[in-house]
Parts: structure tokens; sequence; C-alpha cells
């Protein structure tokens, strides 16, 4: 008997011995992980950034399903202007394009934890990124757009209708960017949602009046038969000018260097162009064949 | 209508990510929580001390705080090793519902009075005897309806497996709304309401049948 007795605490005893290390693990980690962000990311240099994609074989692709850029077609497969964009510069990098979906607000950490390879997703390109991660040459433009109910598009389309209306746009995106520092939205009040389509769920359940999102955004989803069709873009406004691109973890210089030339030699083929035509995106593209 | 059903597919394809994640946490958490139960009442005091503070870290934290913890931070800290989405949400989740459980599995035994186990030494059982024979049983009947609670709690719970990106079915939802389509988004209510009617009913019964037993 005392022998089952003691077999049981033993268990017991390497069970929570267990369970302590990883209660342990939590506290440490927390405080520790800024410091180990940039540990890791020098420790790549020397490596080699390219290799360890290219050994794998695969380029692990981080991306958000919308339209036009990942969404999944009528027969359930994934496509979009990224996609095939994408799929197409892998396969002139001869590596296997693999895309997992991520959440957006944790891309970074996605990043540096090696889950992905890339984010390839409509990325605007600003400086506080550009700090953070090696970012491609610009390959497409994008422009952020003021959506509201039709029947206000009118009102809203001056700073002086817009006082006092309820402004929404993702957070940390290049809308919230403009509804904060434009003049135009100074009177009127912000609020952060956490995603593009929340705020247009926002302005579609009227808890809010007026949504800023990206133009290529706004193509996906305001068009005829989608529920947000009585949305509608308020046509004499729009905002900061903006640029795509693709983000590899920083000090990544040989891979930034051969999806580049990659890219460069897609559009020598005409190649973006056409998928870009297919996606009614053409008048976007920025990387120009010679 | 062919789009009705197109949606309730890809829902339902999310909803087994929900249910795999509720039945193996389920499976495995309930064990790990008695064997953890038995270390905050163990007399050794060392021990019990170390289990306490593990349970008050894990309950005194954010699932999704521990849900980044587990994928994220062995990748950043130590480079190669990475956790697969499916696994490290489990193995967040199970540690997280043991510490519960454990707590619940301890307020049962506790409750059970003295001269139960007085009695069984009367009869000249062993003490493994007592706990399995006399004791057990009867926790089993008084912690029904607290488990049946973070049972139900666990369905809604396996929605947060989102945050490191497991196509869990509001994700999928999500998807659809950012595609021009809202109702996905409160149809997936549909999907919770049943399951957890189900488990409910399921509960009622098995108390049902343990109502025999006096406790």
């Amino acid at each position: 008997m005392k022998k089952v007795i003691a077999l049981a605490l033993a268990g017991v005893m390497t069970a929570s011995a267990f369970a302590g290390c990883s209660g342990q693990s939590n506290t440490n980690s927390s405080n520790t992980n800024q410091s180990s962000d940039s540990g890791a990311t020098t420790a790549e240099a020397a490596g080699g950034d390219w290799s360890y994609i290219a050994d794998k074989g695969e380029m692990v692709i981080g991306i958000t399903y919308f339209e036009p850029m990942n969404y999944f077609d009528q027969s359930g497969n994934l496509t979009g202007f990224e996609t095939d964009f994408a799929t197409k510069v892998c396969e002139e990098l001869g590596v296997k394009p693999k895309f997992q979906e991520i959440e957006w607000d944790s891309k970074e950490i996605e990043l540096n934890a090696k889950t992905i390879d890339c984010i390839w997703n409509g990325l605007t390109i600003t400086d506080e990124r550009k700090a953070n991660m090696d970012i491609t040459n610009p390959y497409m433009e994008n422009k952020q757009v003021l959506v509201t109910k039709a029947e206000n598009a009118e009102k809203y389309s001056t700073a002086e209708g817009i006082k006092g209306a309820t402004v929404v746009a993702e957070k940390e995106s290049a809308g919230e960017e403009v509804a904060q520092g434009e003049d135009f939205f100074k009177e009127a009040s912000y609020v952060a949602v956490d995603s593009q389509a929340k705020a247009l769920l926002e302005v579609k359940s009227g808890t809010a009046d007026a949504a800023v999102i990206d133009y290529v955004m706004s193509i996906g989803t305001l068009r005829d038969g989608s529920d947000y069709a009585d949305l509608k873009m308020v046509e004499s406004q729009s905002f900061a000018p903006e640029q795509y691109g693709i983000a590899f973890r920083k000090n990544s210089p040989e891979t930034l260097q051969k999806v580049n030339d990659a890219i460069q030699a897609l559009a020598d083929k005409g190649e973006i162009d056409t998928i870009a035509e297919k996606y009614s995106l053409k008048d976007l593209i920025l990387v120009k064949g010679k | 209508m062919e789009q009705f059903l197109n949606v309730t597919q890809k829902l339902l394809q999310g909803f087994g990510e929900n249910c795999i994640i509720f039945a193996v946490t389920l499976l495995a958490a309930i064990p790990l929580g008695l064997l953890v139960s038995f270390g905050s009442r163990s007399r050794f005091a060392p021990l019990r001390l170390l289990v306490k503070t593990v349970v008050w870290i894990i309950r005194g934290t954010p699932l999704m705080l521990q849900l980044f913890v587990v994928f994220y931070v062995t990748p950043l800290l130590f480079g190669g090793i990475k956790f697969d989405r499916m696994n490290a949400a489990l193995i967040a989740f199970i540690i997280n519902y043991a510490a519960y459980f454990s707590e619940i599995f301890r307020g049962g035994i506790e409750a059970i009075p003295r001269g139960q186990y007085e009695a069984g030494q009367v009869l000249g059982m062993k003490k493994s005897q007592i706990f399995f024979k006399i004791v057990l049983m009867q926790v089993v009947k008084r912690i029904t309806a607290p488990i049946s609670n973070e049972v139900i709690t666990l369905v809604k719970d396996t929605s947060l497996a989102r945050v490191i990106a497991i196509p869990e079915i509001l994700k999928q939802a999500e998807n659809f709304s950012a595609q021009g389509l809202i109702w996905p988004l409160f149809y997936t209510g549909a999907f919770f309401l049943i399951f957890c009617g189900v488990l409910t009913l399921l509960f009622s019964y098995v108390e049902k049948k343990l109502d025999y037993y006096k406790g």
C-alpha cells in the first residue's frame, strides 16, 4: 500500500514540477520579451537570411483574408491579387509559397518568432515599420477614403459637415493616422476598432458615422451585392496616398534583394500588369516593366 | 441558398477547430486537475506551496496572455523551437482549465465529512479503497454542477484561440464580413447555443443518474 501512495506522490510531484516550469516561464518571459526580440534578429543576420528560407524550400507568407487581395473564390480556392502575385514571385525564386493566416495585430511577433517569413497583405510602408522590418520597394499605391452611408455622403464631404461625427478606423492603420492627423477630421471624434471590416460594420449599423479605410479594401467590399452596398465612398475626399511593400524580418538584405529583383523581372515580362488587370487594380501598380 | 450552404460549411469547418480544442482540453484537464488538487492538499509543505503558486499564476493571468506565451515565447527566446499552432493552443487551454478544475476538486474532496473516512477505517478498508470507493463518487456528485459551469465556459473560451490565428468559427465569420457579408458573424451564435444546449441536457441527465447516491 505504501508503495502505491509513494508512486502516486512521485507522479504528482513530477506533474507539478512540470506545471511549475511552465508557470514560472510565464513571468520571466513577459519581462525578457523585448530584449530577446533584438537578440533573435541579430543572430539571424549571421546565419544568412535567404538560406533559411531556401533550405526550407517554402516561404511562409502571413496574410489576412480580404478582397481583392487574399480571399476565397466561389469554389473555395484562395485567390486575389496578392495570392497570385506572391505565387508568381515564389515561382521566380524557386520556393513554394505557403499562405498562413495571421492576426494582423501580431504580425511583427509572428515575423520575429519565425512562424511566418514575410507579411504580404497590402502592408503600408511607414517609417515606423521600416525601422522594425525590412520592407521591399513599393509595388502598389493606395490611398485612404472616407466611407459613410449613402444618404450622408453629401453632408460629410466638407469639414463643416463632419463636425461632431464619430469616425472609426482600424487601430494602428494608415486610416487611423488620417482620422487623427488630418485637419479635416479635427472636429470629429475618433474611435479605433480592430479591423477595417469592423469599421464598416460600425458605419452600417449606425454606431459610427463614417469610416476611414483603404481604397483597395473599398473596391472589394462596397460592390453591388455586398452587405455594404448601401455605403458610399465620399468621392471628393481622399487622403494620404501611401505605398504597399512586402515586409521581411529585420536584417534580411539577401532576401530583400532577391524579392526586389524577382518583382522587377515579373514587371519586365508584363505579368504583374496581367494579374492586376484581373482584379481591376492596374492603375495602382507602381513597378513598371522596362 | 447556395451562399447559406457555403457559409454554413465554412463555419462548420471552423467549429471543428473549436470542438477539437474543447474535447482534448476536457479529456486532459480533468485528470490533470485531479492530480493538481492532490498536490494542493499535500501534507508536504513545499509541494503544496508550489502547486498553489502555479494555480495562482494560471488563474491570475488572462488565458489570452497564456496563449501568447505558449506560442510565441519559445521561438522568440530559443529561435528554432516552434509549436504547431493547435498544439500551443491545447497546451495553454489544458494548463488553464486544469488549474480551475483542481480547485473544484479540492473543494469537493474537502466537503466530504470526516465520518466517511472513519467509517471506511472501521470497515478495515485501505486508504486508497476509502478514497476511490467511498469518497470519489460522492465528490463527483457534488461537483457536477460547478464542473458543468466550467465546461460550458470552455465551449465559448475556445474562440480565444483565434489570437494565435487558429481559424476557429469566429475568425471564419469575420473573414466573411471582410468580404462584405455580415450575417455569418451573428449566425455563429447558433452553433454555440446548440452545442451548449446539448451539454446542458447531458449534464442534467448525469445529475439525475447520480441522484440515487445521496451524499
